[in-house]
């Protein structure tokens, strides 16, 4: 098995106008795509939890400018590590992810062994 | 190394919308309406941030963590406005210290304070500047916490209404100066009526509702008993007519879980289980009735709560009070003479002294207007019809109740009662 970690941009975090209810909704469908994820064996929890806000440092000069960095869908909301057999199968896990609903993306990226 | 697995995360039941409504509230009222944006910012982040953190798994107590969340981010805005202020006018920030400010916060998100905040959020909804449809629009977004497409489903309406109605409401809020106090304001009783009205067109919309397949749907219900509840609780608000308001919600609340069959399709009054219905909430209505029944005034509330009555503690259609229900109506139809309460009061004729006689009191609302799209005026026709015999003009009239149906729980009910008489009859 080899780790991958998912990049997740965008999806329900930078979405604007949300109901609470929907916003638990969907909440739920992360905890049932995690909860499925577990009991594969295939997560390291842990990965991060973004907040909204940050600061950018960029560049030789290292200009500091607040957040918001990037248009809202490509505003990286969090990662997770995942265990799989190889990219494809870390790819095919990955489309399940609820954060397609919000029109978000995941980017599935190897991790190197040390 | 391997961190450990995360909790069991399950939020419970519709935690979001309730905290959101009652933080809305209460920090409405110590902020001032004028920023009823920022609360209403500040909310949304505070959800949206627990969207974020929560993703792996939730906090120990999740609507602490929303709480605090909320109350942070209030006094982050503040400060930075704040700062803002005075960037532009140096010496003109009079306002309390940060200290100050989060000791009157966290007084606000106390549970009896919050009550307070809700009660003072729906008097100040509930004024005759706006419509009867936009209270309860504006109810169901700051008492409730439902979100404008959601309140467009409940309502059958397109979502650019539903925020009209919100913008509307919003400005008008906004012109306030501070929320209304039930304590010390004049007048309350004023005002009652049109938050007593906004209550029953909302507990209408869940027990009535066009959209039987939305899980919000029986959530309206629960919400029009808890604001009830919340009036009947201070002496400043309590009043028969809340006590009788009360009541009839607990005599139809009580009934809810029976009105529509495990296939989402509405079971008629006759064919519902009785033993099945809410023994608790039977003698909640009772007890509220015995506290309205003080005082002179006698409101339509009292008078549907009674109607409601007869039929809740009544052990089957045959061994109802008619007599008491045609009474009853009678009553109502003096206070508020309209087809609806016509078209009701004829079926309790016809349940009392026959069809002939029930078909006689219809004759006063036949081919009213307003009613040739009200499903109950043809199904009305069709139960008179069908218990004479006539089979074809039944079917014809449920056909007709089936055809102006407003969701598809009451549309199958009608057709199974035309099958029901096609299967008899052929």
């Amino acid at each position: 098995m080899s780790k991958f970690m998912y990049v997740f941009r965008g999806g329900a975090i930078a979405t604007t106008g949300l109901s609470p209810t929907e916003v638990q909704a969907h909440l739920k469908k992360w905890y049932d795509w995690m909860g499925a994820l577990a009991k594969a064996g295939q997560t390291h929890p842990g990965g991060g939890r973004l907040m909204g806000e940050g600061m950018m440092v960029r560049g030789h000069d290292r200009t500091t400018t607040d957040g918001p960095y990037a248009e809202s869908k490509d505003l990286i909301t969090g990662n997770l590590i995942i265990e799989a057999a190889s990219l494809a199968a870390a790819t095919e896990i990955a489309q399940g992810c609820p954060i397609f609903e919000f029109d978000g993306s995941v980017e599935v990226r190897p991790i190197h062994e040390m | 190394m391997r961190e450990p697995a995360p909790r069991p995360a399950e939020i419970a039941g519709d935690l979001f919308r309730r905290e959101s409504a009652r933080l809305v509230a209460a920090l409405t009222r110590v902020l001032g309406p004028t920023n009823l944006p920022l609360v209403e910012d500040v909310v949304q982040d505070a959800l949206v941030s627990a969207l974020s953190a929560w993703q792996l798994g939730a906090p120990n107590d999740p609507r602490a963590w929303i709480i605090r969340t909320a109350k942070n981010r209030a006094i982050d805005v503040i400060r930075r406005q704040r700062r803002h202020t005075a960037l532009f006018a140096p010496g003109a920030d009079d306002a309390p210290d940060e200290g100050a400010l989060a000791r009157s916060l966290d007084h606000a998100l106390e549970g009896a304070e919050v009550d307070a905040s809700q009660l003072a959020m729906m008097f100040s909804i509930c004024h005759d500047d706006l419509s009867a449809d936009t209270h309860v629009t504006l109810i169901l977004r700051f008492l409730c916490g439902l979100g404008s497409r959601e309140i467009a489903r409940a309502f059958l309406v397109d979502v650019p209404t539903i925020d009209r109605r919100l913008h509307r409401g919003r400005e008008r809020l906004q012109s306030l100066g501070r929320l209304y106090d039930v304590e010390a304001d004049d007048d309350v009783r004023a005002r009652l009526p049109s938050v007593l009205r906004a209550l029953y067109l909302l507990f209408n919309e869940g027990f009535h509702g066009t959209d039987a397949e939305n899980p919000l749907q029986a959530a309206l219900c629960d919400e029009a008993m808890r604001l009830v509840a919340l009036l009947q609780s201070r002496a400043s608000t309590a009043s028969p007519e809340v006590h009788a308001l009360a009541a009839l919600f607990a005599f139809l609340g009580a009934r809810l879980e029976t009105r529509m069959g495990d296939d989402g399709i509405f079971v008629p009054l006759a064919e519902q289980d009785r033993a099945r219905w809410n023994r608790a909430l039977l003698d909640h209505g009772v007890v509220c009735l015995g506290m309205a029944a003080t005082g002179p005034e006698l409101s339509r509330w009292h008078i549907e709560a009674g109607i409601a009555c007869e039929h809740a503690l009544a052990t089957s259609v045959e061994a109802t009070r008619w007599a008491q229900i045609v009474t009853l109506y009678d009553a109502l139809y003096a206070l508020l003479p309209g087809p609806v309460v016509a078209l009701n009061r004829a079926l309790a004729v016809a349940e009392l002294e026959g069809e002939a006689a029930g078909l006689r009191a219809l004759d006063a609302v036949r081919g009213d207007a307003r009613l040739v799209s009200y499903p109950f005026y043809w199904a009305a026709f069709a139960d008179l019809a069908r218990r004479r015999g006539d089979v074809a003009e039944a079917v014809a009239h449920y056909e007709s109740a089936a055809r102006v149906s407003r969701s598809r729980a009451e549309r199958v009910a009608y057709e199974r009662q035309v099958a029901k008489l096609v299967r008899r009859g052929g």
